[in-house]
């Protein structure tokens, strides 16, 4: 039995709490907060026996075999270096480190303590990325040339990230909003075409708000392909679209739905191709549009990925195996995610 | 007497400022570092402290000199998570910074939501049952986070010796927000009347504004719980007509007897949305009933307790909700800001039965 405890339980430590009740093999044993109701209100919806205010004292209470750290993005370090010096791995939510300077100093503890520092891409883990990976591995797809990530996310609302009341904990990240959302992006990208060699970024703001950037657009050449990607603020409505271009097939999914679509080669004259193509991509579409609809009912709903990837990673904790997100995994992504950032002269 | 408003700028705060000044009370207004305060009307007296609970790091200032706090702030939109962090992490930190000074008098503004609607049976009075652990985490957000807030605000008042009263108001209405959860379903120009006999429990945020005034400096509400209602409440039916009326937005009533639309209700859910985890609100048994239940809401121990009532009788707070505009917070209210209204506004005028 693996004991689980959480660091931080405001709006992502739901998911990763609900995800934990489901697991087997898994107790979890407490939960921190630095507001005592909050902390309290999580261990009573989710039955935890203990919860804390001061995380060293839950560390060294509790022993847990793993640490859940989602506070907020600038703060996962110290909780994350004292969950390690208390022998337990580590799971931190996205971006892991504000600097990969920070984040090379975890992998480092990490190491030196013999455990596992995973940070959450859960969107690789989503059944759409999922299915494409099998595709290309069983040599079907083609090499991937190219990928495409394109996320379109209102985030101008006066609640969450430009509120002007209070300073959102993200806006503290070079970059601002946007680069809360460039692992994403960044872990994606990674997936498909490997570690980027080199960067090429546009950072823009389009609306007034207390964001410095509302509009991100990169093109990222890759050990294995080529990437574009883009977060975009103003375009609607909401998307999360992934576009992967093999040598054989074509494959696009939009993450914040269901929908999966492929295009591939077919035993017809080529003037009928593109009619076959729209006939299978409709029906696969009116099949995902009621995917989409009945997943709202039911969790984890757009955190699938989320939870896939816990389950994985707690699996492989058990067996005394490596994590499905090594630390070269994420010490390549938040390379990436680095290259990405905003230079001096765009800030 | 200096009181500290929390959410002094909101729907029910801008009232509450006016009914002290009214009552000739120093006002410390707490508002938030982005609010546009130059509607209000404010006279200077009003001293004005911008913060927001959530992030402040000079919470203790807002209290020097401040012998009574009114905590009205909470956050009423958002997603669960953020309602609780705005309302409940918010009044933590608040308190926090009154235990540090020599502020000892509290006045709650609670809800309505806290009581547990299924478990109560023909009357709901202060007595009534509360939500329970950990029934209380499958109700809505707002319900949770204001349960929350009243938990955390008796566990400060009682470790610190605090004179704390919590009033709990129903359905607050008022001058664009006529519009009330209680009216049941809405689609275009349609609206789902369920149970259209049921009572609202309900009061107008002047008079509702008038309690907290009163409460503030009346020791005989020290240590209390009390409901706030106007009275008895109107019918549905009645109410929605007025406001369909007055906001000049006309539409079609269908009636629903409360009976059968619960059951149905209870019918979807035991047969569909049992194992689903995400289920939209009114499809849940219990918050159906959080929101129309037919009961009979009292407001007796305010009346006993302070001898309170309403300034404003229904017909003139529907002529102060959906007429002309009203005087600014600085003008009186209660009886003299009714002698002024009165003046105004013919009797006779289109929301009054006799029209």
């Amino acid at each position: 039995m693996l004991r689980a405890a959480l660091i931080g339980a405001g709006q992502i430590a739901r998911q990763h709490l609900s995800c934990l009740k489901t697991l087997p093999g898994v107790e979890l044993a407490a939960i921190c907060d630095l507001s005592p109701a909050t902390a309290e209100a999580a261990a009573e919806r989710y039955c935890v026996r203990a919860w804390f205010t001061d995380h060293w004292a839950m560390l060294e209470k509790i022993r847990p075999d793993v640490v859940h750290v989602t506070t907020p993005p600038t703060s996962h370090f110290g909780p994350a270096i004292d969950s390690f010096n208390a022998g337990a791995h580590v799971i931190v939510e996205k971006p892991a480190a504000p600097t990969v300077e920070e984040l090379e100093t975890l992998v480092q503890r990490a190491r030196e303590a013999g455990r596992h520092l995973v940070e959450d891409h859960n969107y690789l883990f989503n059944q759409a990325p999922q299915e494409i990976l099998r595709w290309i591995e069983i040599g079907e797809f083609g090499a991937v040339i190219h990928v495409e990530v394109l996320i379109c996310l209102d985030i101008l609302g006066p609640s969450g990230f430009a509120d002007p009341n209070a300073p959102h904990p993200a806006l503290t990240l070079a970059g601002g909003a946007i680069a809360d959302f460039l692992p994403h992006l960044a872990s994606l990208a990674h997936l498909f075409v490997g570690p980027h060699r080199t960067a090429q970024t546009v950072w823009t703001k389009r609306k007034p708000s207390p964001l410095p950037f509302d509009e991100f657009r990169a093109v990222l050449d890759a050990e294995r392909g080529t990437a574009a990607l883009c977060f975009s603020a103003s375009a609607q409505p909401d998307a999360f679209w992934l576009r992967v271009y093999g040598e054989r097939m074509q494959a696009t999914a939009n993450l914040f739905e269901t929908r999966l679509t492929f295009d591939r080669p077919r035993n017809v004259p080529k003037p009928l191709h593109p009619f076959f193509s729209g006939l299978e991509e409709g029906k696969t579409i009116r099949r995902a549009a009621l995917a989409t609809l009945l997943r709202k009912f039911k969790e984890p709903g757009a955190y699938e990925g989320l939870w896939e990837l816990l389950a994985r990673t707690y699996r492989a904790l058990a067996d005394g195996a490596v994590p499905p997100l090594s630390a070269s995994h994420v010490l390549e992504v938040n390379r990436m995610v680095e290259a990405l950032k905003p230079k001096k002269r765009q800030l | 007497m200096r009181v500290l408003v929390t959410g002094a700028n909101g729907f029910l705060g801008r009232h509450v400022v006016g009914a002290l000044l009214a009552r000739g009370v120093e006002v410390r207004a707490m508002v938030r570092p982005a609010a546009h305060l130059g509607a209000l009307g404010w006279p200077s007296s009003v001293e004005v402290f911008t913060a927001d609970l959530r992030t402040s790091g000079e919470l203790r200032r807002a209290f020097e000199d401040v012998d009574v706090l009114i905590h009205l702030a909470a956050v009423v939109s958002g997603g669960e998570d953020a309602q609780f962090a705005g309302t409940v992490a918010g009044t933590e930190r608040l308190l926090d910074a009154m235990a540090a000074s020599a502020c000892r008098r509290l006045v709650l503004c609670s809800s309505f939501s806290v009581y547990d609607y299924s478990a109560t049976g023909r009357i709901l009075d202060e007595d009534s049952p509360l939500h329970l652990v950990p029934d209380v985490y499958t109700r809505d957000g707002y319900t949770i986070a204001k349960w929350w807030q009243e938990r955390v605000t008796r566990r400060f008042a009682e470790t610190n010796g605090w004179d704390l009263t919590v009033l709990r108001p129903g359905f607050i209405w008022g001058r664009d927000h006529g519009y009330l959860a209680a009216l049941g379903q809405q689609f275009g120009r349609y609206h789902l009347v369920i149970g259209p006999l049921t009572r609202i429990p309900m009061t107008h945020v002047e008079n509702c504004a008038d309690v907290f005034a009163l409460v503030a400096a009346d020791r005989r509400a020290r240590g209390q719980t009390l409901n706030v209602l106007d009275g008895r409440g109107e019918r549905i039916w009645t109410y929605l007509s007025d406001y369909m009326r007055g906001s000049g937005q006309p539409g079609w009533r269908l009636p629903v007897p409360y009976w059968l639309a619960i059951s149905l209700v209870r019918l979807a859910y035991a047969t569909v949305f049992r194992t689903a985890s995400k289920v939209p609100s009114i499809l849940i048994p219990q918050r159906f009933e959080s929101r129309l239940k037919p009961l009979r809401f009292e407001n007796r121990r305010l009346r006993e307790t302070l001898g309170w009532t309403p300034p404003l009788d229904y017909q003139q707070c529907v002529v102060r909700t959906y007429g002309p505009a009203t005087p600014t917070a600085a003008e009186p209210s209660g009886a003299g800001a009714l002698a002024v209204l009165n003046s105004r506004f013919n009797r006779r005028n289109r929301f009054s039965k006799s029209s």
